[in-house]
């Protein structure tokens, strides 16, 4: 029986892809990477992705869980072959709890249909990806997704309550649940992150979290990027996290206003989108420090959108600006650093810096209230040694986040972008740790291998043998 | 040689510290994390079992271990970085909850760690995983470690997370130890997330916890207790105000925060939010207890009563829940029944990646669920 026979056999012939075209399309994320797929399988319940893996075992190749490929750090792209298990079928919403507030969800339901499937109860889930339409909760799940509301509500991982995980053995892991603190080691948070090299979700018990009763969106101008960035640093200095931070340069308030008639401000060098959320009275006081803040440090004008209509559109305008720029250039990268907060003004100055040094059109939006930085650099791929170009100057905008006390990636992930870079911020006794972590749950490197860890990471032994079941 | 001969080239703990560890005479305090390394290391060879101990608060819970060695982490009680601007703190992990919470105050900060923390260390609430009862506003305090820096059983010292407060590069390690219970390794340093201290607080006494839960958007605290139930609201002078007048309750400045339960026994009750009420109900009459609305914990405490304990833990589990046992007067309540209720799956894996950590099984053996 060859892998493509028993996977037919499992799933039908209708849920076993492996023509050429299929092949290509499942070749590759939203980043750069592209990799060679065997073979790629749909599954739609728990028992199936079960027998998939152990399928997979059974022919000896690699797993690669893949949700709706909006990841940009290439943790989808199969870098040795493999099966593709494509989860977004698993798409069922098992239960919404509006009294625990919380929801049983497939890996497969998109992340804004959760949001819109709460609704009804006033609950919506926090984390919100540029890519929420399409993106989904299994891929929240192993990238720990951010989104500008994570400024107050964290990532995914403050939004799971527990995790049923299909293991490189096949067995269902399900830890957590609705009650708080599950007894034993909190396996949740390590399998949040781990971008599927850990074993494959199957369902997820995540937090919602109720509708803010009032808001206020303002849009401030600035006519310098260092304006901006210390009224961002000032804001959370001045004892105040908003639902949201978002800033914008003005290469991308002019590709977004292009297109969205907004009424953004293209003159202005930076703006930023500013949201508080609770009661009036609250968000009316915050708002009012946000202005007293921003005026300090020279903002232009402020404007407080007038309805939900104007906030939608602002709204619109921030996650939408990734598809904007494409009448900017054929191809952007898009990157995804930290920083301290308190580092904003000089990283973004650096920021603009390398990319003059590469030749590189930065473009800027970003959750700086996380101190998190997207800085999109424009190229054409078909130009030779573009891309290469593209990539020297990433690395170079990693080591300067790593260096300002920031990390590799805030809420996109390692995958194989930056694995390795990961000696920038770990040690190899740090890295060695995580890979005996992933040996662990995954002794022969099965689930998307060659993710995250540069290779050689599992290098010391410290040559202490263990008797036999001394641990057990 | 002795295994305290093979120590006795490294720091003691002074006297007074020695005498609120009970469980060994070999008390050791290193002063960072090279000695700590070294410890380890050596524990490792002579397959010395070791106990970690901060502020001896949370060393009821679990399974009973007999340490050959206890490493208390009184000595690693520095400051490392604090960033009021960027609302993030690095601290090791001997120092107390109110040092740190005390420093925070003065510039407006707050690590939301436990009200009646005091002589708890920080590693030790973050070993334990320990929340405050702020929690309802400002999550559980696994949600607000950023970092971590631990020795490992067998000396090595591994960092993981980051100084930011956004973050996915590589696991993240600092999750796994928050609830570890000293079994991956000792927790040298943390970093926190910090949250601004509100400007008003406030606790308002009201009549019915759920209506409170309903009516507000997100208040810091509703705690119930057998003298009625308290809302803690903070925010802005206006908005404390309204919300106040919206619960319809008397409110009185600042935060009252109960103490927590005491008795012959005291335990941890967790049950989906939703089940608070039902779960007060469920104590034995005479116990006394603080729960939590809308997290769905309940810390409660009383005489031990074996038939009633397994009664509350049977409905408890049912619910996806658990009865842990924090602290017992009488030690044979630990041999008379598991301190944590019945194991959670996956136990296997559990135990071998303590064995990544912990390869000879020296730090607290047996104490974590399934140990016995």
């Amino acid at each position: 029986m060859t892998l493509q026979t028993d996977l037919v056999g499992l799933l039908g012939p209708e849920r076993v892809l492996s023509s050429d075209l299929d092949r290509f399309l499942y070749g590759k994320d939203a980043g750069v990477y592209r990799g060679e797929v065997t073979v790629v399988a749909l599954p739609e319940t728990t028992d199936e992705v079960q027998e998939i893996v152990r399928i997979a075992a059974r022919h000896d190749v690699p797993v690669i869980p893949r949700g709706a490929g909006t990841g940009l750090a290439g943790g989808a792209v199969p870098l040795g072959g493999g099966v593709i298990v494509a989860t977004t079928r698993m798409n069922q919403i098992f239960e919404i709890d509006a009294a625990n507030r919380c929801a049983w969800v497939g890996p497969g339901v998109i992340n804004l249909d959760l949001s819109r499937a709460a609704a009804p109860y006033g609950l919506h889930f926090a984390p919100d990806p540029s890519s929420q339409s399409a993106c989904t909760i299994g891929g929240n799940v192993a990238n720990n997704s951010g989104g500008p509301h994570c400024l107050a509500e964290g990532s995914t991982v403050n939004h799971v309550l527990g995790l049923e995980v299909v293991l490189a053995d096949g067995e269902v892991l399900v830890t957590g649940g609705k009650a708080p603190d599950p007894v034993g080691l909190d396996l949740r948070g390590i399998i949040v992150g781990s971008e599927g090299t850990l074993g494959i979700v199957t369902k997820a018990l995540v937090r919602l979290t109720p509708n803010p009763p009032d808001v206020r969106t303002l849009l401030i101008t600035f006519d310098s990027v260092e304006d901006a960035a210390a009224t961002v640093s000032g804001i959370i200095a001045a004892g105040l996290v908003p639902a949201a931070l978002e800033m914008m340069d003005q290469r991308m308030t002019e590709a977004v206003e292009n297109w969205l008639h907004a009424g953004l401000p293209t003159d202005a060098a930076a703006i930023l989108l500013a949201e508080v959320t609770g009661d009036t009275p609250a968000v009316e006081a915050e708002a009012d420090v946000i202005r007293q803040v921003a005026r300090g440090h020279r903002a232009r004008e402020i404007r407080v959108a007038r309805d939900e209509a104007e906030r939608t559109l602002l709204w619109k305008g921030r996650k939408s600006a990734f598809g904007a720029v494409a009448q900017a250039a054929p191809d952007y990268y898009l990157h995804d650093t930290v920083v301290p907060r308190t580092k904003l003004v000089e990283t973004m100055r650096e920021v603009y810096e390398i990319g003059e040094r590469y030749g590189l059109t930065m473009m800027n939006v970003f959750h700086a209230g996380d101190g998190n930085l997207h800085p999109l650099m424009m190229f054409d791929a078909s130009e030779p040694g573009a891309l290469d170009r593209v990539h020297a100057a990433a690395d170079e905008l990693v080591e300067l986040c790593v260096r300002n006390g920031g990390v590799l990636s805030g809420e996109h992930g390692i995958g194989k972008e930056k694995r390795d870079l990961m000696h920038l911020m770990f040690t190899p006794v740090d890295l060695d740790a995580q890979a005996r972590l992933k040996e662990v749950f995954d002794p022969d490197g099965r689930f998307n291998p060659e993710k995250i860890l540069p290779a050689g990471s599992r290098c010391f032994d410290f040559g202490r043998p263990v008797p036999e079941g001394a641990w057990i | 040689m002795s295994i305290a001969d093979a120590f006795a080239s490294f720091p003691r703990a002074p006297g007074e510290l020695a005498a609120v560890v009970p469980p060994t005479e070999l008390v050791l305090a290193p002063g960072d994390v090279e000695e700590t390394a070294a410890i380890l290391e050596t524990a490792s060879d002579l397959r010395a079992r070791v106990l970690v101990w901060g502020g001896g608060t949370h060393q009821g819970i679990g399974h009973r271990v007999e340490p050959d060695v206890v490493i208390s982490t009184a000595a690693l009680d520095r400051i490392v970085a604090w960033e009021p601007d960027d609302l993030t703190l690095v601290v090791e992990g001997g120092v107390t909850v109110a040092a740190v919470e005390a420093m925070l105050a003065e510039r407006g900060q707050t690590a939301a760690l436990p009200e009646w923390g005091g002589p708890a260390t920080v590693g030790g609430v973050v070993a334990a995983a320990i929340s405050g009862y702020r929690r309802h506003r400002y999550g559980p305090t696994r949600d607000r470690l950023l970092e971590a820096t631990i020795v490992t059983g067998d000396g090595r010292v591994v960092r993981g997370g980051g100084r930011v407060v956004k973050n996915v590069t590589g696991y993240d390690i600092p999750r796994l130890v928050a609830g570890s219970f000293g079994s991956l390794g000792v927790i040298v340093s943390v970093c926190f997330k910090l949250w601004p201290l509100a400007e008003r607080r406030a606790t308002v006494t009201v009549d019915d916890a759920e209506r409170a839960l309903q009516t507000l958007f997100r208040p810091v605290a509703v705690l119930e207790t057998r003298d009625g139930v308290s809302v803690y609201l903070a925010g802005t002078e206006a908005e404390v105000q309204s919300e106040a007048e919206r619960v319809d309750g008397v409110a009185t400045e600042g935060f009252a925060w109960p103490d927590p339960p005491q008795g012959e026994t005291v335990w941890s009750l967790r049950v989906p939010p939703a089940l608070v009420s039902e779960g007060i109900g469920r104590l034995p009459a005479d116990w006394v207890f603080v729960a939590e609305h809308g997290v769905g914990h309940l810390r409660c405490a009383g005489r031990f009563d074996a038939a009633a304990v397994a009664e509350l833990r049977g409905w408890a589990e049912e619910a996806g829940g658990a009865l842990v046992l924090e602290h017992a007067e009488d030690q044979s309540v630990y041999e008379r029944l598991d301190p944590w209720g019945t194991p959670p799956s996956g136990m296997a894996l559990q135990r071998r990646l303590m064995a990544a950590f912990d390869p000879a099984h020296i730090l607290a053996p047996g104490r974590l669920p399934g140990g016995r």
